[in-house]
């Protein structure tokens, strides 16, 4: 599979940039997570740049000042400190008062493998779509890093943006935005059976489906680019040619992707065959890599495959 | 209101804090909701801020982009911001009776949809924080307005005012007022028999602010700590440590940790009154 050249980070921020440079009203915090676009971004923009130290709690409240004067604020940390470190400042301070703020997670899931729980983030999908009002965006390529990153500065709101530390594959072509539409989009076509998952996760569920393929299976695959708000139309209508529904994450099964898509199908009468694959409870302390965590955590992709086999045969 | 026009009368002062801790007593009394010590012992502090032309507001332009922005950090005693701004008029002097109840818009803890209120607060740490968010965005901008932030001596123990004070100082925030609510006690006891918080004007001196310590019940002592803050242009966010005492005004309360948020029964109540009658503030 082709890889980007940029990484997810600097795709999203390299708009920014370029947004922030015809409106002063721009500002980009950091809690001392560098990237190259970052560094560009801090070399020109003066005081729309923030160093807000290493200091995520102070950084959302500062950030909820600005926006309460009206500034378009993005706030830039790995994901697990932007997310949980400072969960009750975006709570009480943006989300409460319904503040707009673009929140940048770098790190989802993995990402830092090697690194240890500190730096995993596995459960910021249960905590973060707890909050009222808030959008979960988690893209999968360049196309909808783009369009994401877009989105931001058009049409400000709480979002969390959930970025993937590594080089993503491409999933759409330029101009296909019809996940920006419908928050969820079928990049390929199976029969019968379909897997839901989004970001990194995408290009093991084609390697699953390559595996299938072998044995007669067609599982369509399905990208949950945007996982709150689910728009439940287009979820039926998304899911309409399938039976069994599979959905894959790199996150704590408890309240993640596979736990919001069974909630939003129950909520909108849509009955299928549901299988839910994910990070059983537990914290790896363990070296050998982001593959290798996933077969300790059983999302590799022979473990997956072997689940989702059994799972279409049943 | 503008700042130099008005004349700082301490009579006058002195006569709105005793109004307001009648008026802030009641508003309490009335459906036993609210935490009187706490706003007692920032009450001076207040109606310096408004009574004594410190803060530039208007009342009927409340989001003015000019205005000086006013947190109450201490999100348990912003009630005794309630009758004040009933007072100026952001909202009609009967909402003052409906305080908590279903057809009122004042609540226990404020938030922005209330006139006058800049931020929600209630949980503690992050008023100042936002308040810096001002103060940036001030800078930026190239207004010249202020951030005062009263926060609880109890406060200081959320590493996330310590967070936001480093910020201030390095961003060179001269236009952020810390208040410092310092009553010396939390919910339970003293701040120096649960953990340590002095000495406190030498930590947010050690952060890179200016400090000042006053008696936060003196307004001779206010005022001039309030003129140096809105003509501060150093380079340095400015601390006022305002010692107080919480539950100032009525004896028994005071400086008694379990009045927190403990109600008076009828005689204790009668009693209170009684000594509201007598102006405790005395210069």
């Amino acid at each position: 599979m082709e890889k980007n050249s940029k990484l997810p980070r600097d795709i999203f921020l390299d708009q920014i940039h370029a947004a922030a440079r015809n409106n002063k009203n721009i500002y980009v915090m950091t809690a001392d997570l560098g990237s190259d676009a970052l560094d560009r971004f801090r070399a020109e923009m003066g005081r729309q740049f923030i160093h807000a130290g290493i200091s995520e709690q102070n950084m959302i409240d500062v950030a909820a000042g600005m926006a309460l004067n009206g500034k378009i604020v993005y706030v830039y940390a790995m994901a697990p400190f932007v997310t949980l470190r400072c969960f009750e400042q975006i709570k009480v301070a943006i989300a409460s008062m319904g503040l707009p703020l673009t929140i940048i997670g770098v790190g989802v899931g993995y990402s830092y493998e090697d690194a240890g729980p500190t730096h995993y983030a596995t459960e910021d999908i249960s905590c973060m779509r707890s909050l009222a009002g808030i959008e979960i965006l988690t893209p999968g390529d360049e196309q909808s890093v783009i369009q994401a990153a877009r989105l931001t500065f058009a049409k400000p709101a709480l979002r969390y943006i959930r970025l993937d530390r590594t080089y993503l594959p491409t999933l759409y072509n330029e101009g296909d935005n019809r996940f920006m539409q419908d928050g969820i989009a079928e990049i390929d076509r199976g029969e019968t059976l379909c897997i839901m998952t989004a970001g990194y996760m995408l290009q093991k569920a084609r390697a699953v489906k390559v595996r299938l393929e072998s044995d007669g299976i067609k599982p369509g695959i399905i990208d949950v680019f945007r996982l709150k708000p689910i728009n439940g139309q287009v979820l039926r209508s998304v899911l309409a040619p399938y039976s069994k529904v599979v959905t894959l994450e790199e996150h704590f099964l408890s309240g993640g992707l596979g736990g919001a898509l069974v909630e939003a199908m129950v909520d909108n009468g849509i009955r299928k065959d549901i299988k839910r694959i994910g990070i059983e409870d537990h914290y790896y302390c363990e070296n050998g890599g982001r593959n290798y965590l996933h077969q300790l955590a059983g999302i590799d992709v022979d473990t997956v495959t072997d689940a989702v086999r059994s799972f279409a045969k049943l | 209101m503008k700042q130099e026009s008005v004349k700082r009368d301490i009579q006058l002062l002195k006569e709105r804090s005793q109004w307001l801790r009648k008026e802030l007593f009641e508003l309490v009394m009335r459906t036993k909701k609210g935490h009187v010590p706490s706003s007692y012992s920032c009450a001076e502090i207040l109606v310096a801020l408004f009574y004594g032309g410190y803060l530039r507001f208007d009342s009927k332009d409340p989001r003015s982009p000019t205005r000086d922005r006013l947190i109450i950090s201490k999100g348990h005693a912003a009630m005794a911001l309630y009758p004040i701004l009933a007072d100026f008029g952001y909202y009609s002097k009967d909402e003052l009776l409906k305080f908590t109840k279903s057809n009122g818009i004042l609540r226990f803890y404020p938030d922005n949809s209330i006139p006058g209120i800049e931020s929600i607060t209630g949980s503690l740490g992050h008023g100042l924080g936002i308040g810096c968010g001002y103060g940036y965005a001030a800078k930026t901008d190239g207004l010249h307005y202020r951030s005062f932030v009263v926060v609880s001596d109890g406060e200081c123990y959320e590493g996330s005012v310590w967070e936001t004070a480093l910020f201030a100082s390095h961003y060179q925030l001269d236009n952020v007022v810390a208040i410092v609510d310092r009553n010396g006690l939390c919910i339970m006891d003293e701040t120096e028999n649960c953990v340590r918080l002095d000495p406190l004007e030498e930590k947010w001196k050690a952060f890179g602010w200016d400090t000042v310590a006053i008696n936060g019940h003196s307004y001779k002592e206010i005022l001039p700590a309030l003129d140096r803050a809105v003509a501060n242009s150093s380079g340095k966010p400015l601390a006022i440590i305002s010692n107080s005492v919480k539950g100032k005004g009525i004896s028994f309360m005071e400086s008694k940790a379990r009045w927190h948020n403990k109600m008076p029964n009828d005689e204790e109540m009668a009693r209170a009154r009684e000594e509201l009658m007598v102006n405790c503030i005395l210069d």
